[in-house]
């Protein structure tokens, strides 16, 4: 999996800047990811392609259990959050739903990633390859929950 | 090889467990409201499946619905038509609803407890962050999303992984503990773990001051768990427990039965391994306001802003934050907490919306009027404490005060109904989260205890309630 960082260098990045309020009733997945990150980032929108990778500190998705959120970024394009820790709720909710891949790296990995780089996700290797930098950062590996459900494609389809 | 109270609660719902894997684990009540679940039944529709255990799942609407008058159409089309849906799937799948005219109506986690749905040693999950609120009853109780909403509604179980323990031990004496709330406990206990501190967690929360304090107040400091990034918060149950559900509409025929069993049962033993402990001492805390914009970023109400510098303690990603929320939240570093002007207070949401907390506000707000430069609304947290407020008067109080007095629901807490901040408003605010644009796009929130957004409402800005004669 090949993809564009799009980097927020920020810890506590919270599903209420993810995913206003105020859109959660909206059904209509592409509607809901015409706000994806309004709270944070009004360019988000624009300049977000398919099969971007959004790159962020510890904490990602704190906040509400609104599965609006991963639901909003996969929408929007995004295929993976590599970030330095995740919320319990917004991890589970990424992969419940096959939305995206929450991937959690390390400090140096974190640091030596940057906005635009463009990196190769290997999730059987467990690594993240830089091809910018030509460098490779390992991974830290899904659980065994997590990897059923994400290899199942989604909660539904998991069988222990 | 004694136990925890979590993982006592947690061997007893056990359906399936792999070793060092998931576990599937039972869930006992499933609550349910309009946002999060409308995608899940769906989902059921679509694959023909059935609601396994209709008679433990229980519905309300309390996120986008109005405040105002509820004899009036609701004017917002998309929320009246999530609120339609409800209703349906509903009565296509014989839920239980408590609908938007039910006297029953509340915010899920208020209405909960009150009716007796909440049980000592159940396990509860709800498609809402803040279910680990019922674990002041010494429930299991987990915030899940929507695919997991169907899958519970499908199954009436979840998979999990199991959590490690976390005692945080509260002791000590308030010096005023109509001053030194609850809600400034667990700010306090937020400010010091961080806002991923309990992560991968149980917290079960300890120690002297915990018995002191009320079965609300207890909701209060379990509510904010997730705020500390806990997967849930609990209190052993005790007499208080047993003696605030007893009676209540929906608990079990064989009630006394079970409160023996309970009070035998649903504890940690002595000696039981926690993963993680932290203590705070209670005798010395003050009044909490936040500045910032999550819940850790939050301070004495005898403090001043923060320096970005001083705060982040050589942190630079702690610094880059604290800068951004200073300008979100449009404050000065070195300035005293209590000239912090404020346009708007809201006492609600499902920290701070039950009777107890407006009983608190009440004390200081008779007789006294509103500044004049403050709108301030109170929003009981369901309809019943919207009558037992009126049967006290509470509401007279607080009307004659210039405050509004509202109808139930988590109103201004989120920014999904009428209830919002305008962009730059600057509101005193009893929910639970401070984050940007929560109350409203540019809206900027400090968290307070009820006592505190009453005093701030009075005042036009913080000040110290401990100077206040509250008794």
């Amino acid at each position: 999996m090949k993809g564009d960082v799009i980097k927020y260098q920020r810890d506590n990045i919270d599903t209420d800047v993810i995913i206003p309020g105020p859109y959660l009733k909206i059904h209509d997945y592409n509607e809901l990811a015409k706000h994806a990150m309004e709270g944070l980032d009004k360019d988000f929108h624009s300049k977000v392609k398919e099969g971007d990778f959004i790159v962020a500190g510890r904490n990602f998705g704190c906040g509400s259990s609104r599965e609006h959120a991963p639901i909003a970024l996969a929408y929007s394009g995004i295929k993976a959050v590599l970030a330095l820790s995740f919320a319990r709720i917004f991890y589970r909710n990424a992969v419940d739903g096959a939305f995206l891949l929450p991937i959690e790296i390390d400090e140096s990995t974190y640091n030596s990633i940057s906005n635009e780089d463009s990196v190769e996700i290997d999730t059987e290797k467990n690594e993240i390859k830089n091809l910018t930098k030509n460098q490779t950062y390992a991974m830290k590996p899904f659980s065994e929950l997590i990897g059923k459900i994400i290899a199942a494609g989604g909660l539904f389809n998991y069988k222990p | 090889m004694p136990k925890t109270l979590f993982e006592k609660i947690w061997d007893l719902h056990v359906v399936v467990e792999q070793k060092n894997g998931p576990t599937l684990l039972y869930v006992d009540r499933h609550l349910v409201h309009e946002v999060t679940s409308p995608q899940a039944f769906d989902g059921l529709r679509m694959n023909k499946r059935n609601v396994r255990r209709p008679d433990l799942t229980f519905a309300t609407m309390d996120h986008n619905v109005p405040t105002s008058d509820r004899s009036l159409p609701i004017i917002d089309q998309i929320s009246a038509k999530q609120i339609k849906v409800l209703e349906k799937n509903c009565k296509d799948f014989d839920i239980e609803l408590f609908d938007i005219n039910s006297p029953n109506q509340g915010i899920v986690h208020v209405i909960g407890p009150e009716l007796g749905i909440t049980l000592p040693g159940t396990t509860i999950v709800c498609g809402d962050s803040h279910t680990s609120t019922h674990g002041a009853f010494g429930a299991l109780a987990f915030g899940i999303g929507t695919s997991d909403v169907e899958h519970v509604l499908a199954t009436q179980c979840i998979w999990m992984e199991k959590p490690k323990t976390f005692e945080i031990k509260i002791e000590g004496k308030r010096k005023n503990e109509h001053a030194v709330t609850a809600k400034d406990i667990i700010l306090s206990i937020i400010r010091h773990i961080g806002t991923a501190g309990g992560a991968g967690t149980v917290i079960e929360y300890t120690g002297e001051t915990i018995s002191d304090l009320t079965m609300e107040q207890r909701m209060t400091i379990c509510n904010m768990s997730i705020e500390g990034g806990a997967r849930a918060g609990l209190v052993a149950p005790d007499e208080k427990t047993f003696a605030y559900l007893k009676g209540r509409k929906y608990i079990p025929k064989n009630y006394d039965e079970l409160v023996d069993h309970w009070s035998e049962n649903l504890k940690s033993d002595p000696g039981a391994h926690f993963d993680k402990i932290f203590t705070l001492h209670v005798d010395t805390i003050s009044p909490q306001v936040s500045w910032g914009t999550n819940p850790a970023m939050t301070t004495d109400v005898t403090s001043i802003v923060p320096f970005p510098e001083e705060y982040a303690k050589g942190n630079q990603d702690e610094e880059k934050a604290a800068i951004r929320a200073l300008q979100y939240m449009n404050l000065k570093p070195g300035t005293p907490i209590t000239d912090i002007s404020i346009d708007r207070v809201f006492i609600g949401s499902c920290t701070n919306s039950r009777l107890d907390d407006l009983i608190e506000a009440s004390k200081i707000v008779k007789g006294k009027k509103v500044s004049s430069k403050v709108r301030a609304m109170i929003v009981p947290g369901s309809q019943l404490v919207k009558k037992q407020a009126e049967e006290l008067g509470l509401d007279k109080i607080f009307k004659e005060a210039n405050f509004e007095w509202r109808e139930s629901g988590c109103s201004m807490c989120l920014g999904m109904n009428p209830d919002i901040l305008v962009a730059g408003e600057r509101c005193a605010s009893t929910s639970n989260r401070n984050f940007e644009g929560r109350q409203g796009a540019g809206g900027r929130t400090h968290l307070v205890s009820p006592v505190m957004a009453a005093a701030a409402a009075l005042a036009g800005h913080f000040m110290d309630v401990r100077e206040l004669d509250l008794n």
